[in-house]
């Protein structure tokens, strides 16, 4: 039988979670804040694309997914709070112009016979780009002091994960011709240009080069 | 993309064809109807016709959970922030998803009960009800009016499942129901906070659901006399928040509209 | 070849082609090898629209005589327009059963007004099963839905449903017998077995 007064430490030894973290609260309030905002145009552009798809299993797929990354705008939304961030709309903001000229492209395409190009935009640049943004924070913020960030990054890569393997699914699926690859390629790299230009979702340092000096000390 | 997308917008593949307007107007036929005793309306297994009775009412839900997916869709899209509250939007965006699987469920419905997809064609009512351009608007024209009317055609088909034993049209459609009471009283909640101070739009929105009601019960469609093949759902309704005295209104609108058709086809013979 | 009238000679209701029907009706008798030399009368009662959706086939004096809504031949998706596909099919299980009744071992079966809907969808059935080596544009889910709501969702009925489609030959002694085996098996209270009661066959309110 264990012996109940027998002192334990905190941590088991299996447990390597430390302090520091690489972000102050500050800082993972500004990318929580970012995601909402991204999640929410995600979201709306999925549920808009939804009448304009004739695809009738994209339809049904978009109209999931629609509320998949609505989700993820109340988790993050719920999070704002508790990062000493009341007014959850004022942190609900674009990473930058960049970014909003990003989304834009991302919801240009509205004709029936463009859906590879809507579902390029979602799944081969929009969901990579969140799967490794939201991969950083995990990995970088400290999985003590922002663990609630983390467990809720972890339900929305869970999604990411698979919508993005079922959205790839469907465009290999819609792509059947070589003009169809270039299409596809083409809008891909009109899109990743422009997400280039913003520095990623989260802005420049969404995957950590220009924060790690910053935002080390805790 | 556009804000607010037309009604002729709505992408299909070609299996769909849309019901023409005209043809079903100027359908010399409807007269001729009229003079007919055909007995109950009712949908009952043992009225005549009552196969292709349920698979002709099971695919027109088909599109309907189409276009209720559409039009819920659009409602996150086409309104700024400032227009529809976060709120409001993750309601539609829980609704898109609702709406997606009631369309997956029609599918297999469908199959079940051997009608095709694109087999009848195509009305799109409900989604010029989500084309209005007030947020409430829509709550009220779509969650309250035809997701109301979603719950008495469900109910009727439940019924129609049941009376005739048929497991499976039975077990969709209690689940389908229990989803769209949620969708009402989502557009109830939505109508009594975004109005609680602006009476004005209060009224507007309601005349507008009481406009869909109204079409909605066109020549008798739905009711509560054996005429109607669609029943009034009370029980449901008042769980989905309709007070008793809105399903009294209902049940007038219902009845007022079956005069109309009546006299129209007495004027019109 | 038959003798064959249609009723009426020219549509004024709905858009069908009464040429186009006729050419119908006479390729589905060749098809299922009706007698030769019986007269048939086909009235199509084209108030009805799709989908209500009914008919009937009886022998009278050596005649066939079918009766059939317009809405058994109408177009689901172009309304008052006509369904070939449709059609062909409505007209070849009518025209068996007519010929069932004057030389498949149906002759003592009662006329299709007395049939009730369990003994009317198996007979259905086991005609529609025999267009399908035909090449007739027949839809097995929609058969089989109208006999489980008629016959039973249960596996008795299921097993009926799959001898009569194979359109092993059966009489109406072998098809009754088989309505009231299902009718045991069916643990659906009595009322919604249901009898046919009302039908969609009458004249014009005067
Ligand atoms: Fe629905
Ligand atoms: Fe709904």
């Amino acid at each position: 039988m264990s012996d109940p007064s027998k002192p334990r430490a905190a941590f088991a030894p299996w447990d390597r979670r430390e302090l520091p973290g690489l972000f102050t609260v500050e800082e993972s309030a500004r990318r929580v804040g970012t995601y909402k905002w991204l999640e929410m145009r995600l979201f709306e552009s999925l549920g808009g694309w939804v009448a304009t798809v004739p695809e009738l299993d994209v339809k049904l797929v978009l109209g999931r997914h629609c509320y998949h990354h609505a989700w993820h705008a109340e988790l993050m939304d719920k999070r704002l709070p508790e990062l000493r961030e009341m007014n959850t709309d004022r942190l609900c903001e674009p990473a930058n112009p960049e970014m909003v000229a990003f989304v834009a492209a991302l919801q240009e395409p509205e004709a029936p016979e463009h859906t590879i190009e809507k579902l390029v935009g979602i799944f081969r640049v929009l969901l990579p780009r969140k799967i490794a943004a939201y991969t950083y924070h995990m990995n970088a913020t400290s999985r003590i002091t922002d663990s609630p960030t983390q467990r809720s990054l972890g339900f929305m890569l869970q999604d990411e994960f698979e919508d993005w393997r079922e959205g790839e699914m469907l465009l290999q699926s819609l792509i059947e011709t070589p003009e169809d690859v270039e299409r596809a390629a083409r809008r891909q790299a009109e899109l990743e240009t422009l997400v280039l230009a913003a520095g990623g979702i989260a802005g420049p340092g969404t995957l950590g080069s220009d924060v790690v000096t910053e935002g080390a000390s805790v | 993309m556009r804000k607010q997308l037309p009604p002729e917008m709505l992408a299909r593949d070609s299996r769909f064809v849309r019901t023409s307007i005209m043809d079903q107007v100027m359908d010399p036929r409807n007269a001729k109807m009229g003079e007919r005793e055909l007995g109950s309306a009712r949908l009952q297994p043992e009225r005549p016709a009552a196969a292709d009775r349920a698979r002709n009412l099971m695919h027109g839900i088909f599109t309907g959970e189409i276009q209720a997916l559409e039009g819920a869709g659009r409602t996150t899209f086409d309104f700024d922030d400032d227009e529809a509250p976060f709120a409001l939007k993750l309601d539609m965006a829980r609704q898109c998803w609702d709406e997606s699987r009631h369309v997956e469920i029609s599918v297999k419905l469908g199959d079940w009960m051997g009608t095709e997809i694109g087999e009848y064609s195509e009305a799109t009512f409900l989604y010029e009800a989500a084309c209005a351009p007030d947020p409430i608007l829509r709550l009220c024209g779509v969650n309250r009016a035809l997701e109301g009317l979603a719950i008495d055609v469900f109910n009727t088909m439940r019924e129609f499942g049941d009376l005739s034993g048929d497991p499976v049209l039975e077990f969709c459609e209690d689940w389908m129901l229990a989803d769209e009471v949620t969708h009402v009283k989502m557009g109830s909640d939505w109508l009594r906070r975004l109005t609680a101070d602006d009476p004005e739009r209060r009224e507007r929105a309601l005349d507008f659901q009481r406009t869909v009601d109204k079409l909605f019960s066109l020549g008798g469609f739905r009711g509560e006399s054996e005429e109607n093949p669609i029943q009034l759902a009370r029980t449901f309704r008042s769980m989905a928040g309709f007070s008793t005295d809105e399903i009294d209104e209902l049940a007038e609108i219902a009845a007022q509209a079956q005069e109309d058709a009546r006299a129209m086809v007495a004027g019109g013979s | 070849m038959s003798n064959v009238t249609l009723t009426p000679a020219e549509f004024t209701l709905v858009k069908f082609d009464a040429d186009q029907v006729r050419a119908l009706i006479d390729q589905t008798l060749g098809e299922i090898e009706f007698p030769v030399d019986v007269d048939v009368t086909i009235d199509v009662d084209e108030v009805l629209p799709h989908p209500l959706t009914a008919s009937m086939a009886n022998v009278v004096d050596g005649a066939a005589h079918l009766w059939y809504t317009g809405g058994c031949f109408e177009s689901p998706k172009r309304q008052t327009g006509l369904s070939v596909d449709h059609t062909r099919v409505e007209l070849g299980v009518g025209l068996l059963r007519a010929k069932d009744r004057l030389v498949g071992g149906f002759e003592n079966a009662p006329a299709d007004e007395q049939l009730d809907d369990r003994q009317r969808t198996l007979w259905d059935t086991y005609a529609e099963g025999r267009l399908v080596p035909l090449g007739f544009p027949v839809r097995i889910p929609r058969r089989r839905y109208t006999f489980r709501l008629y016959g039973g969702f249960n596996d008795v009925a299921d097993a009926a449903f799959e001898q009569l489609w194979t359109g092993a030959p059966i009489t109406w002694d072998g098809l009754s017998a088989m309505a009231e085996s299902l009718a045991a098996a069916d643990t659906r209270p009595e009322r919604k077995k249901s009898l046919r009661k009302e039908t969609l066959r009458q004249a014009p309110a005067a």
